[in-house]
């Protein structure tokens, strides 16, 4: 019955994937393969409309451009310690909600809301509480250091600015995985460790740490992969400033297509973001595989 | 021994509270701000309002447009939620039932898909909307949203259809019940959950979307509300009242849909990350 069934309805099946081909296909494959691919071969401005085949030229020049070295520089640097801060942090809270704790959705609220909201919002929120909350505070506490801290004027503080709210942006997704990791370890295992005297934080390092570290490796890889596609928080808390102190790749590459219209070259840096995306999924995809087996 | 354990659990809950409650201060103190005139903001901003006051929010919609921006917002976020979660449980569905290698090629390019950031391919995707004349049309924001959320529909409708047993669609089928019957009213009531899931966080993907309009629309009439969001600080020259007035606008819708779905988005979210 079964596979006469599928021979008759085969063609229906068919049909039924032709709009998500052509939908993922317009919108994502082509412009990858017959767009960003063969544009970063060619030296082609927008607005001046000459095109001509440069080769490989554009992925060399990419080496001495010192901005886009400091964009990538920054993005590592903005990966590095943001998933530092939002893990430890999303841990913590994932672990004081895995006990015995009212409140559970209420509390998981309060960190995940500004996950849904978008980068634009949190940027803006952000930039009002660095401009406007912190010096108040200082004010009212008499700390004139707190107030007289200029949060956009040089690249450090914008850096920093940039890693806080990028950090505070990501933690609550990072938490709900760590919730979710934490409630599949079996309890009779943390029982069993508490009763040979395994508490407090030796029982966190020694059971809960290692049975998580799946959970581990995949929010480390979550949040790298979020890191380099990191554009709105910048773009709307520092614009990328000042002097491009917090240029990210993907700003990086905005700026040059849409500001500069260096079509090519901003193609050539597409690709390779491409290359670094598609490498950390790559190793991802490796590493909880073979995590699967082990287990 | 019971009545130490409450008080401890108790002094938790507060601690966990008031830690969240930290956490989330800044969306606070913005709402809170919201309410107060721009001379009461800039002298004493961490206090609470003296009295109820709504012109903030009234000159912003004014000057944000926002009656405009919201229609164009809903306009495009209720087409992009029903346009991309129809295709991807199409397309999932025809995966599901497939047979052999094809079907299994099928999955994998549109896993793939979703390694593709945005950003490698917004250039050609300019290019090409000019090209198709999409470029300051709220269909091209549409098409291009729809194809970036099938790889991911597809991906959890997949996982989801494998669980639906295939003697029910037999059955239908031998009391003579047409295939696409079959599917729209056998298979698709049971993968309700999934699809509240998929609008949600499809909802919430066009709605705080700021790239793809950003580089589509240059008409301002047809902006969506994250990109009118974004250009309003550079028009309002840091008059923060109306910023702060305009940003809790934009905020509430979203604030609203998380607290009413919230179990499917959280699900969601998580089932994609670790598969």
């Amino acid at each position: 019955m079964s596979d006469f069934l599928y021979r008759k309805n085969k063609k229906f099946y068919l049909a039924l994937l032709l709009p998500a081909l052509v939908l993922y296909g317009g919108a994502l494959v082509c412009p990858l393969l017959f767009g960003t691919l063969p544009y970063s071969f060619l030296n082609w401005n927008l607005m001046k409309g000459k095109r001509s085949f440069t080769g490989l030229t554009n992925y060399i020049r990419l080496f001495s451009d010192e901005k886009f070295i400091h964009a990538v520089c920054f993005t590592i640097l903005l990966a590095v310690i943001s998933i530092l801060f939002s893990n430890l942090l999303a841990f913590a809270v994932a672990f004081m909600l895995d006990q015995n704790v009212r409140a559970k959705g209420v509390i998981r609220s309060f960190f995940f809301i500004p996950n849904i909201i978008s980068g634009v919002m949190v940027a803006f929120v952000w930039s009002f509480i660095f401009t406007n909350a912190i010096p108040n505070i200082g004010q009212l506490l008499h700390i004139d250091a707190l107030s007289n801290i200029s949060w956009f004027g040089n690249p450090r503080m914008s850096m920093t600015a940039v890693v806080i709210v990028t950090a505070w942006q990501s933690t609550g997704f990072l938490m709900m995985l760590y919730v979710a990791g934490l409630q599949t370890i079996p309890k009779d295992v943390i029982e069993a460790a508490m009763l040979d005297g395994c508490v407090g934080l030796s029982k966190i390092l020694k059971i809960q740490l290692p049975l998580l570290m799946p959970t581990v490796t995949i929010n480390l890889f979550v949040s790298i992969a979020g890191a380099f596609k990191s554009f709105d928080i910048p773009l709307s808390l520092t614009g990328g400033g000042p002097a491009n102190s917090t240029q990210t790749i993907a700003l990086n590459i905005y700026t040059d297509a849409f500001g500069a219209y260096k079509t090519g070259y901003a193609s050539a840096k597409s690709m390779l973001l491409f290359l670094i995306v598609a490498a950390i999924a790559f190793f991802q995809l490796r590493i909880t595989r073979k995590r699967e087996v082990q287990m | 021994m019971i009545k130490n354990q409450k008080t401890f659990t108790f002094i938790k809950t507060a601690l966990c509270f008031l830690f969240g409650l930290l956490f989330i201060l800044p969306v606070l103190l913005i709402v809170m701000n919201a309410l107060k005139p721009n001379g009461e903001i800039l002298t004493s901003f961490i206090s609470f309002p003296s009295s109820l006051y709504l012109d903030n929010f009234a000159q912003a919609m004014e000057t944000m447009n926002f009656g405009v921006v919201f229609k164009n917002t809903v306009f495009v976020t209720v087409c992009t939620v029903f346009l991309s979660g129809t295709v991807s449980f199409f397309g999932a569905y025809g995966i599901s039932h497939l047979k052999g290698k094809a079907s299994d090629r099928f999955y994998i390019l549109f896993v793939l898909g979703q390694i593709i950031p945005f950003h490698t391919v917004m250039i050609p995707i300019s290019i090409m909307a000019t090209k198709l004349n999409l470029n300051n049309t709220h269909l091209g924001l549409i098409l291009f949203n729809s194809g970036f959320f099938t790889a991911f529909g597809i991906m959890t409708y997949v996982g989801f259809l494998k669980t639906v047993p295939r003697e029910l669609e037999e059955a239908a089928a031998i009391d003579g019940a047409a295939p696409f019957r079959i599917m729209m009213q056998i298979v698709f009531p049971l993968v309700k959950s999934t699809s509240v899931t998929l609008g949600i966080l499809f909802f919430l993907w066009t709605w705080n979307d700021l790239l793809l309009p950003n580089i589509l629309i240059s008409d301002g009439s047809l902006r969506t509300i994250t990109v009118n969001l974004y250009m309003f600080k550079s028009a309002t020259n840091a008059q923060w009242n109306l910023l702060i007035a305009g940003l809790v606008v934009s905020m509430v819708p979203i604030i609203v849909i998380y607290i009413a779905g919230q179990k499917y988005i959280t699900s969601g979210l998580t089932a994609g990350a670790i598969k």
